[in-house]
C-alpha cells in the first residue's frame, strides 16, 4: 500500500546517530566527575558580563553551545550522523512546505521550569518583532518578502510546526540550528538586542557563572541537565587574553586545555613546550580569489583560465602556508570538507585548471589577444588598455600575505602586471561590501551541507553596481547554478541533490567565477594532561575547533573527563 | 588673576576644538565599525536585519546628525556605547583600564622622576666623579632604548627564563579584586615588571635635565657664597643647590602627568596589562568609535588640566611671571 502523505524522517537517523555517539564515548562508569577545563575564547581586553547567545560581539561565543543548546546539531564531518539536542526528530511534509518537529521530553530550564514548544515558538516571535536581533532565522516580512519561514506554530507542549513560504527540503538546516530562549525570562526583556542576560537560564550542560571578573570566569554544570550524568566536567574556565603572544606563551607552558589559534609553525612554537601539547588542523573552509568579474580583463574567462594554471599551488600549499593547508581538487571553490559530494569522474576534464602550467597560460593569454601592446613589458588588455591591478588582503594574516605574494609572482611571470596590497584589518573588510576591488582572497561558508556555501557564494540579492556580499564579490550571476541550487532543495534524497550539485560543480569550473586555491586548516589544539575524550585524527568524531560557529563543540565538550591522574592530583589539592 | 583668566578661557576654546576633533578623527579612518562587527553575521542575515542591527548600534543618519547626538549625549555626561563590548557603556571599560593606566604609567612616572632626580644631583655635585662618569652615560643609553626591545628582555629574562615574575596581567587570575592584602601584594608582584620596563627608560631623561640645571646653579655666586660661609656640603646641596634646580623640573613632572592616560601601548601589549594604550589600540583597529572618543576626550582634558596646574606652578613659583602679568 502507497501510504498517501508520505512522510521523510530523521529519527531514524538520529537513532543511529545515537548509538554512534555512545560508541565514540567511553563506557560511562569509567568516566571520573569533576575538574576545570581551561579554555583559549576570543581574544579580548577585558570580560564583559554578557551570556546573551545572540549578541556576536560578547556573549555568543559563552552563550552559544555552552549555557544554551541549539535543537539539533548537524554532523557536518559525518554527514547523515547528526546529534538531536532540544528536538529528539523532525519531518519535512511530503510538499516540502511544512517541518515539524518532535521536542526532547523531560527537559528543564536551569531554575526549574519545564522547555517546551511556547519558548521555541517565543523566540521565533522574539526574532519577527526585532529584525535587528541575529536570531539567523529567514522569516519572511513586509521588509524580506522572500524569507523562507513564515510561521512557527505549536501543535502541544513537545511538537510544533513550520511553515515555509517555498517548498524546502532543506529549510531544516536554518531551523535546526537556533537557539531557543525561556519564555518566562525573556518576555520581560524591553529589548533583547542590548539585553546582557548577566544571569543565563538556560537548558545547555553549564549555565552557572561564577566568579566573575575582567580577567576571568566560570561557568559550571547545570544540575537539571537532560542528559543525566553529564557533563563530566565541573566548570569551564575562560581566562582573559588579549593578544596572540600572551596566549601561545600559556598554551605552550600548558596551561590551557582547549584553543584554536592559528600556528605557522607549531611543532616548534607549542608542542615542544608541553609533551601534552597536541594538535590537529583538519581540511576546513576553502579559500579562493574573487576577480571582480565586473572589469576588464577578469570579465574574460580566458584570462580567469589562465590566471588559474598560472598559480603554483603546490608551492603555496607547501611553503606559503607552511604545508597547514590541503589541496583542493577541482576548480569548483569547495574541496576536502565536502569530499563525499564530489563526482571526480565529471570533474577529471576541468582538472587542468588546478596544475601549474605557465606555459599553457601564456599560450591562452596569447590567443586571446593579452599582448604587451604598449612595449612596457606587461601584458595588455586585447582592446590596448594596460592591465595593472591589487591583490587585497588584511596585513598581518602572514599565510594569506605569503598567498598572494605568490599569486603575484606566479602573475609577473606570465607577463601580469599585478601587486600585492596589505591593507589594515577593518579596511579590508569594508571592501568587501563594496564593488570597487581587483583581487580579494576570500573563505568560505561552510554549512550542514554544500548547499549553503554555493548558495551565499551566487546570492544575487547582494549585487548591485558598488555593492557586494563578502562570499559573492565575484559579482557573477550564473542563473544555471542557482536553478540547480533551488532544485537541490526541492528534494531530500542525497542521490538525487548530488545529482544538482554536480550541475553546479560543472558551471563553476566551467565559468570560474573564482579560482580556487586550497582548503584552509581548522586550528585545534589541546593539552590531554588533565582531560581525555578529545577528538582526534584517529577519531574524529566531530569537527574538533573551539569557535563560536562549530555547534559540534557542544558534543565535544561531553565527551571530556578528568583523566585518573589529574582527579588523584586535584583530590590530594 | 587676568593672567588666569585668560589660560582659562585659552583652555575652553582648546576643548571645544578638541571634542569636534574627537568626533571627525575616528570617522576619517577608512573602514567602519559594522563592518568588522557584522562580518560574522553576514550570510546568516538579510539585508533588513542588517540594516536594523545597524540602526540599533547608531550607525544611521548622516554624520551631521551623528555628531548632534554625540555632541547632546556628551552634555548628558554619556560617552555612547562600545561596539567591542556591545552593549556595554564605553565608559565603564574606560574607567576600568584608566585606572590600572594611572596605577601603571602614574607610579612609573614618580618613580623614575624620583629616581632620575636623585641620580641628577648626585652626578652633578660630583661631577666628573666615578659615580657621574658610570651612570650619566649609561642613564642616556637606556633612554635611547625603545620600550618594546626593554619590555621583551625582562619579559624573556625575568618571567620565561628564570620565572621569577609572572607572564603577564595585572593580579593573579585566580583572585577576585578587592581590598584585600592578597590581591594588593598580587598586584605589586605582577607590576614589578612593566614598573621597570618602564622606569628604567624614563630615568634617563629625569637625570640629565636636572644634571643640566644643577650644574649651571652650582655654578652661581649664591653657592660660592653659601661655600665662603662655610656652609656644610650637605646643605648647600640640598637647600641651595637642589631645591632651585628642582622648579623646572615640577613643572615638567606636572605636564608629563598629563600625558598619563596616553597609557604605555608596548608595555600594556607584553605584558598583557589592562591599561588604556592597550584598549585605545583595539578600539582603532576594531573602529570603536565610542570608545576612541571617549579616550581621546579623557586626553585632551588631562593634558589641559596638567597645562593649568603648569601655569599656576610657574605663576607660583616665578615671581617674574607674577610681576608681568599684574604689570599687563
Amino acid at each position: 500500500m502507497k501510504a498517501t502523505t508520505k512522510i521523510k524522517t530523521r529519527s531514524l537517523m538520529a537513532c543511529l546517530a545515537l548509538t554512534a555517539s555512545v560508541q565514540a564515548a567511553e563506557a560511562d562508569q569509567n568516566r571520573i566527575h569533576g575538574g576545570e577545563l581551561v579554555l583559549a575564547p576570543t581574544q579580548t581586553n577585558a570580560h564583559v558580563r554578557n551570556f546573551n547567545p545572540y549578541n556576536f560581539s560578547v556573549g555568543a561565543f559563552y552563550a552559544q553551545d555552552f549555557i544554551y543548546e541549539p535543537l539539533w546539531i548537524y554532523n557536518i564531518a559525518h554527514p547523515g550522523q547528526d546529534f538531536p539536542r532540544l528536538a529528539v526528530s523532525f519531518e519535512t511534509a511530503d510538499d516540502l512546505r511544512s517541518v515539524t518537529y518532535h521536542l526532547r521530553p523531560g527537559v528543564k530550564w536551569s531554575d526549574g521550569q519545564a522547555f517546551s514548544a511556547d519558548d521555541v515558538v517565543f523566540t521565533f516571535e522574539l526574532a519577527k518583532s526585532h529584525p535587528a536581533f541575529p536570531v539567523g532565522l529567514d522569516i519572511q516580512s513586509d521588509s524580506n518578502p522572500n524569507g523562507l519561514i513564515v510561521s512557527m506554530e505549536k501543535v502541544d507542549d513537545l511538537t510544533f510546526v513550520v511553515r515555509l513560504s517555498k517548498p524546502s527540503g532543506l529549510a531544516h538546516e536554518h531551523i535546526g540550528v537556533m537557539y531557543p530562549l525561556p519564555r518566562h525570562i525573556w518576555k520581560d526583556v524591553q529589548d533583547p538586542t542590548t539585553f546582557a542576560n548577566s544571569e543565563p537560564v538556560a537548558t545547555g550542560p553549564f549555565t552557572e557563572v561564577r566568579s566573575f571578573s575582567m580577567s576571568q570566569f566560570k561557568v559550571c554544570r547545570n544540575e537539571k541537565y537532560w542528559d543525566a550524568g553529564k557533563p563530566y566536567i565541573d566548570c569551564l574556565k575562560f581566562p582573559q587574553y588579549s593578544g596572540n603572544d600572551q596566549t601561545m606563551l600559556a598554551a605552550r607552558a600548558g596551561k590551557i586545555d582547549w584553543l584554536g589559534d592559528g600556528m605557522s609553525d607549531p611543532e616548534r612554537t607549542y608542542v615542544n613546550g608541553d609533551k601534552h601539547n597536541k594538535y590537529w588542523f583538519p581540511a576546513g573552509a576553502n579559500a579562493n580569489l574573487h576577480l571582480n568579474t565586473h572589469k576588464a580583463p577578469f570579465n574574460s574567462l580566458p584570462f580567469r583560465q589562465a590566471f588559474s594554471m598560472a598559480l603554483n599551488r603546490r608551492f603555496i600549499l607547501d611553503v606559503a602556508t607552511f604545508g597547514l593547508t590541503t589541496e583542493t581538487q577541482f576548480p569548483i571553490g569547495t574541496g576536502e570538507l565536502y569530499k563525499d559530494w564530489y563526482d571526480a569522474q565529471a570533474l577529471q576534464p576541468y582538472r587542468y585548471l588546478m596544475e601549474y602550467n605557465p606555459k599553457r597560460a601564456k599560450a591562452l593569454l596569447d590567443e586571446n589577444g593579452f599582448v604587451d601592446r604598449d612595449g612596457d613589458g606587461w601584458r595588455d588588455n586585447p582592446d590596448g588598455s594596460p592591465i595593472e591591478f591589487k591583490l587585497a588582503v588584511p596585513s598581518g594574516w602572514s599565510d594569506w600575505v605569503n598567498t598572494m605574494m605568490t599569486v603575484s609572482e606566479n602573475l609577473r611571470d606570465i607577463g601580469v602586471n599585478a601587486h600585492l596590497s596589505t591593507q589594515d584589518e577593518s579596511t579590508w573588510f569594508a571592501g568587501t561590501t563594496q564593488g570597487d576591488f581587483d583581487v580579494y582572497i576570500m573563505w568560505t561558508k561552510p554549512s550542514a551541507t554544500p548547499h549553503g556555501t554555493y548558495s551565499l557564494m551566487f546570492a544575487t540579492d547582494g549585487l548591485a553596481e558598488g555593492r557586494r556580499l563578502e562570499q559573492n564579490m565575484h559579482g557573477m550571476v550564473i542563473p544555471e547554478i542557482n536553478q540547480a541550487l533551488d532544485r537541490f532543495a526541492q528534494t531530500q534524497d542525497r542521490a538525487e541533490q548530488k545529482k544538482w550539485l554536480t550541475q553546479v560543480h560543472k558551471q563553476v569550473a566551467e565559468k570560474l567565477p573564482v579560482i580556487t586555491l586550497f582548503a584552509n586548516p581548522d586550528w585545534y589544539q589541546y593539552n590531554d594532561s588533565r582531560f581525555q575524550g578529545w577528538v582526534t585524527q584517529d577519531n574524529p568524531y566531530v569537527r574538533p575547533m573551539l569557535h563560536l560557529g562549530v555547534p559540534e563543540r557542544g558534543v565535544h565538550v561531553l565527551n571530556l573527563s578528568l583523566r585518573k591522574e589529574a582527579a588523584a592530583q586535584v583530590a590530594r589539592q | 588673576m587676568r593672567f588666569i583668566l585668560r589660560r582659562l578661557g585659552f583652555y575652553c576654546a582648546a576643548f571645544a576644538v578638541a571634542l569636534t576633533l574627537n568626533f571627525f578623527i575616528p570617522r576619517l579612518m577608512p573602514g567602519d565599525p559594522a563592518a568588522t562587527l557584522f562580518v560574522s553575521l553576514r550570510g546568516r542575515m538579510s539585508q533588513q536585519s542588517l540594516d536594523a542591527m545597524r540602526a540599533a548600534y547608531g550607525f544611521d543618519g548622516s554624520l551631521w546628525d551623528q555628531f548632534v547626538a554625540y555632541v547632546f549625549r556628551l552634555m548628558h555626561g554619556d560617552l555612547g556605547v562600545s561596539t567591542v563590548n556591545f552593549p556595554q557603556p564605553a565608559s565603564e571599560m574606560l574607567l576600568y583600564a584608566a585606572g590600572w593606566t594611572l596605577f601603571l604609567v602614574g607610579v612609573a612616572t614618580l618613580l623614575s622622576f624620583a629616581v632620575g632626580i636623585v641620580f641628577g644631583m648626585l652626578a652633578a655635585w660630583r661631577r666628573g666623579s666615578f659615580f657621574d662618569t658610570l651612570f650619566t652615560p649609561v642613564n642616556v643609553m637606556l633612554n635611547a632604548f625603545t620600550p618594546a626591545v626593554v619590555a621583551l628582555l625582562l619579559l624573556y629574562g625575568f618571567a620565561l627564563q628564570l620565572e621569577w615574575f609572572p607572564l603577564g596581567r595585572a593580579y593573579d587570575i585566580d583572585l577576585e579584586p578587592g581590598w584585600n592584602m592578597a590581591f594588593i601584594a598580587s598586584v605589586l608582584y605582577h607590576s614589578v615588571l612593566p614598573l621597570a620596563s618602564l622606569v628604567i627608560i624614563a630615568i634617563g631623561g629625569w637625570h640629565l635635565s636636572m644634571r643640566n640645571t644643577m650644574i649651571n646653579l652650582l655654578n652661581e655666586d649664591y653657592i660660592t657664597l653659601a661655600r665662603a660661609k662655610g656652609l656644610s656640603g650637605r646643605r648647600i646641596l640640598f637647600r641651595y643647590a637642589a631645591r632651585n634646580a628642582m622648579l623646572p623640573q615640577i613643572t615638567s613632572l606636572a605636564l608629563t602627568f598629563g600625558f598619563v592616560l596616553g597609557g604605555a601601548l608596548i608595555t600594556e601589549v607584553v605584558f598583557n596589562y589592562p591599561g588604556l594604550g592597550k584598549f585605545t589600540l583595539a578600539a582603532i583597529e576594531k573602529r570603536d568609535y565610542a570608545f576612541i572618543q571617549g579616550q581621546l576626550l579623557f586626553l585632551t582634558v588631562t593634558v589641559l588640566l596638567a597645562n593649568l596646574i603648569a601655569d599656576v606652578l610657574n605663576l607660583l613659583l616665578d615671581p617674574r611671571l607674577r610681576d608681568r602679568s599684574e604689570l599687563a
